[in-house]
């Protein structure tokens, strides 16, 4: 098996007396994603926060790539999609692009902004205000966003909210297509049938306590349903 | 350095599209100027004269406070501060650009609101313009370090808009000093005495350094 793309030990965050994770242990190969799940206040948001080392975790560890790595190295492997779009409601769709893509040193700004809206299909509204863009335009331009570093380990918190079908069926094809690659994809979602149609292994979150699911029930979205209330239940009960 | 003249770009952008931040500190600091001015009495003696340059600070320093308290608006929308924070440069240069685009900011709202102050208390500012406008930028220097470190802390508390200047002031207590000292001898001798501007100096050396190491920590949840 080669190196985890990512490895967390003992991972938990308490904010003052309420722990939103309990300590959680885990390592995601290259090519591998993770579909995170769960209901609403369960951990997830925060547990991709502390993966994207935007929150500094109460105990436990995270390690990304190369042992010895800074903060900073570590930021720079890691992709994040947020319930927010991170987008500068003042500059454009494009300036947006580019002003991230100055931030991770990415060496033409300019060219990488002009591939990533013509591979997100972002054109019609490239020159608008991010500000002036509806919730499902600024969804893709924060996607793009994302991935303008290309990022080692991608992290998505419900990344089809606000797309159109066309849009949410492009953003499935680009995750399907990561999974063979030396890239790593953790993501949040309510949607059982793209977890079970995206996800090489599924996390099950209440109260900031996690149980794996059995590689099985990604085999179809009924499996996964299943899978998922049982895990809920058992969870429920010991929390 | 990407990271700071992205940051430096950005922040000067949307300045320039909403002059929101500009528009704000300009009206204030002329407003204080217009106050201070009926405040003053008519017919000022050598004694009262002599304080006079010393108020044009109050103008500045209002100032910059109320635009410190805007330079993190933009990053509040769409969570654009965690953008910030995610970024795998050094966050020291983040604060360097936030910094910077504050500076340049402040010193034209200086620039207009000495000529405002000039003209309400007949002043000739022209003979030491250089000198005056070196005290400005150190002063404005100093406020925009330490304003920026600050206002990214106060940022993410309830009472932003009250916590910035009751953190802010306290600790432009040196700058002030030196800034009030040099330019009312500036003013009055027409000579810029050398103290007060190493104490700008040291105050203004110290909030950068500072800041410029804290910022790692400061943006972190």
């Amino acid at each position: 098996m080669s190196a985890p793309a990512l490895r967390a030990t003992g991972l938990a965050k308490r904010f003052g007396p309420l722990a939103a994770l309990a300590p959680l242990d885990l390592a995601l190969a290259p090519g591998e994603t993770l579909a995170v799940l769960g209901p609403n206040g369960a951990g997830k948001s925060t547990l991709l926060r502390l993966l994207a080392g935007l929150a500094r975790p109460s105990a436990g560890e995270i390690a990304l790539g190369a042992n010895g790595e800074s903060r900073a190295q570590r930021r720079a492997r890691v992709g994040l999609l947020a319930h927010a779009t991170f987008l500068t409601p003042q500059l454009t769709a494009r300036e947006n692009l580019v002003f991230a893509a100055r931030l991770y040193g990415v060496a033409n700004p300019e060219a990488r902004a002009t591939e990533l809206i013509a591979a997100h299909e972002l054109a019609p509204f490239a020159e608008r205000r991010a500000g002036e863009l509806s919730r499902g335009m600024a969804q893709r331009v924060a996607i793009a966003r994302a991935l303008v570093h290309e990022p080692a380990l991608l992290l998505l918190d419900e990344p089809f909210t606000g797309l159109d079908a066309r849009a949410a069926e492009r953003l499935a094809e680009q995750l399907a297509m990561r999974r063979g690659s030396e890239r790593a994809c953790v993501l949040v979602t309510h949607e059982l049938a793209r977890a079970a149609q995206l996800a090489t292994r599924a996390l099950v979150l209440v109260r900031g306590r996690a149980r794996s699911l059995e590689p099985g029930a990604l085999a179809s979205a009924d499996a996964l349903g299943a899978a998922y209330r049982d895990a809920v239940a058992a969870l429920e009960a010991v929390s | 350095m990407s990271a700071f003249w992205a940051v430096l770009w950005k922040d000067l952008a949307i300045e320039w599209r909403s002059r929101d931040r500009f528009a704000a500190m300009t009206v204030f600091a002329l407003l204080v100027v217009l106050v201070l001015y009926f405040a003053a009495p008519p017919s000022l003696d050598a004694a009262q004269n002599a304080h006079v340059p010393g108020l044009l600070w109050v103008a500045y320093v209002f100032a910059g406070v109320l635009g410190m308290n805007r330079a993190f608006a933009a990053e509040l929308e769409n969570d654009a501060l965690s953008a910030l924070a995610l970024a795998p440069a050094d966050r020291g240069f983040l604060f360097l650009g936030k910094a910077a685009a504050s500076f340049l900011i402040l010193i034209t709202v200086q620039a207009l609101a000495a000529v405002f102050f000039a003209l309400a208390f007949s002043l000739d500012l022209w003979p030491v313009a250089p000198q005056l406008a070196a005290v400005a930028a150190l002063g404005a220097l100093g406020i925009s370090c330490a304003g920026t470190l600050l206002a990214a802390i106060a940022v993410r508390t309830r009472y932003r808009e009250v916590m910035l200047p009751l953190l802010l002031l306290p600790l432009l207590v040196p700058v002030l000093l030196g800034a009030v000292r040099a330019t009312t001898a500036l003013l009055t001798t027409g000579s810029l005495p050398w103290p007060p501007v190493q104490l700008l100096i040291v105050a203004d050396a110290v909030y950068a350094i500072v800041s410029f190491l804290c910022f790692e920590y400061v943006l972190d949840e």
